[in-house]
């Protein structure tokens, strides 16, 4: 089981469907590598199956039946899926199957600083800033804080900040205002995956020049 | 309906088509998963046809049942579910199914108990939702009913943030504990 899991109403937003992608993405990578928090999910589910188990609407006219009968004699029952997740491309072999299909067929690290390495992951719907962080072992990332929430998912290797030990499985939503510095963990590099609320535009003078740059992730 | 029954209707359609089985769980569940979305604030017109589209897709699909990982309850809740996000297109949602996310590595985990069936689990969470306060018991039913975000919640009961994510935290630790100590 995981230490860090995620909390419970973001597993629950979860189970319901309720979850904007960038967070979704962070669950589901969270379910993939942890069993407990699977579990978690399954039993949330049963909780929106008893809810319509005890629902007791009047029952539909028999016309709404055989309407439906009707169109059921042009489609088959599908056939059973075969589920063979897609294959990670090369070196990229940690990555769990959810993560897969947002790496496209050849992903590159960009080197941000010695020992520090990202990729942005594309959403399919742009609600928040995701990427992929590598970190060699060791290294830290610049002391920074956040104006919205950050969640994070360690796919590879593990990292320390004042908050504690975080290692692949674990969940960590970024400390709110205060400064952090995180650092990985000795042994393989570090891999997390992490989303951000869109930044805050900033107002004041100043704005119409910063928030350019907050836009394109450089502040 | 038992849940071993609608599971026995569900293998009747995967193995031979039966329409008569078919029939069966469209005159069950069809109204419960209208009146459902009606207290999601679907109109009766369109929850009728949501109803209606979800139980085509439990005919189409039921060859992926598997009563082992969820009980037909919570399956057809999951279709529905997806079904209603689909015909509103939101902005937003997760582009891959999560159920699909929350089922392809399942068959990898070892030591799962298999004698524990997902029927069983999922009769005890709905006994055990009787056991939860009023107050837990309103958070709990508006995420699933209207899917919205803890979040939303909060901000449409008026309610602060904090107080809504303690009563789904102190809900769901009541059921993560009952279920563990019945596992014992």
């Amino acid at each position: 089981m995981s230490r860090h899991p995620a909390p419970d109403e973001l597993l629950l937003d979860y189970a319901t469907g309720a979850l904007p992608e960038g967070p979704a993405l962070v669950l589901a990578l969270q379910c993939a590598l942890d069993p407990a928090t699977r579990r978690t999910v399954g039993q949330l589910r049963d909780i929106g199956g008893a809810l319509l188990e005890q629902e007791d609407g009047p029952a539909f006219e028999e016309s709404a039946l055989e309407q439906v009968l009707a169109k059921l004699d042009g489609v088959a029952v599908d056939s059973p899926p075969v589920s063979v997740p897609a294959a990670a491309p090369r070196g990229f072999e940690w990555a769990p199957a959810p993560l897969v299909p947002y790496l496209g067929t050849a992903p590159r690290w960009r080197k941000v600083l010695g020992g520090f390495e990202r990729m942005p992951i594309r959403l399919a719907h742009d609600t928040h800033r995701v990427e992929l962080l590598r970190l060699e072992p060791g290294h830290g990332l610049p002391v920074h804080h956040h104006v919205g929430e950050e969640y994070t998912i360690v796919l590879q290797g593990g990292f320390t900040d004042s908050t504690g030990n975080y290692g692949v499985g674990d969940f960590a939503t970024g400390p709110g205002s205060q400064d952090h510095e995180p650092i990985a963990d000795p042994g393989s590099a570090c891999i997390a995956l992490i989303v951000l609320e869109k930044p805050i535009v900033l107002t004041g003078p100043w704005g119409r020049w910063f928030n350019p740059l907050v836009k394109r992730g450089w502040l | 309906m038992t849940p071993d029954e609608a599971a026995d209707l569900i293998q009747a359609i995967a193995t031979r088509q039966d329409r008569a089985s078919f029939a069966e769980l469209f005159r069950h569940f069809g109204p419960r998963v209208k009146a459902f979305l009606m207290r999601g604030g679907s109109d009766p017109e369109t929850a009728q046809e949501v109803a209606q589209e979800a139980l085509i897709l439990v005919w189409r699909k039921a060859a992926s049942f598997d009563r082992t990982r969820a009980s037909a309850a919570t399956w057809i809740y999951t279709i529905a579910r997806n079904k209603r996000i689909d015909l509103l297109r939101r902005a937003g949602r997760p582009p891959i199914e999560v159920e699909d996310w929350l089922t392809i590595f399942a068959p990898e985990e070892e030591g799962a108990d298999k004698s524990i069936l997902a029927g069983q689990t999922y009769a005890r969470v709905k006994e055990l939702m009787e056991g939860l306060s009023a107050d837990q018991l309103a958070v709990i039913r508006k995420a699933f009913f209207e899917d919205k975000t803890h979040t939303a919640i909060a901000e449409e009961m008026n309610l602060p943030l904090g107080t809504v994510k303690s009563r789904i935290r102190l809900a769901l630790g009541r059921l993560r504990e009952r279920l563990e100590e019945e596992d014992r």
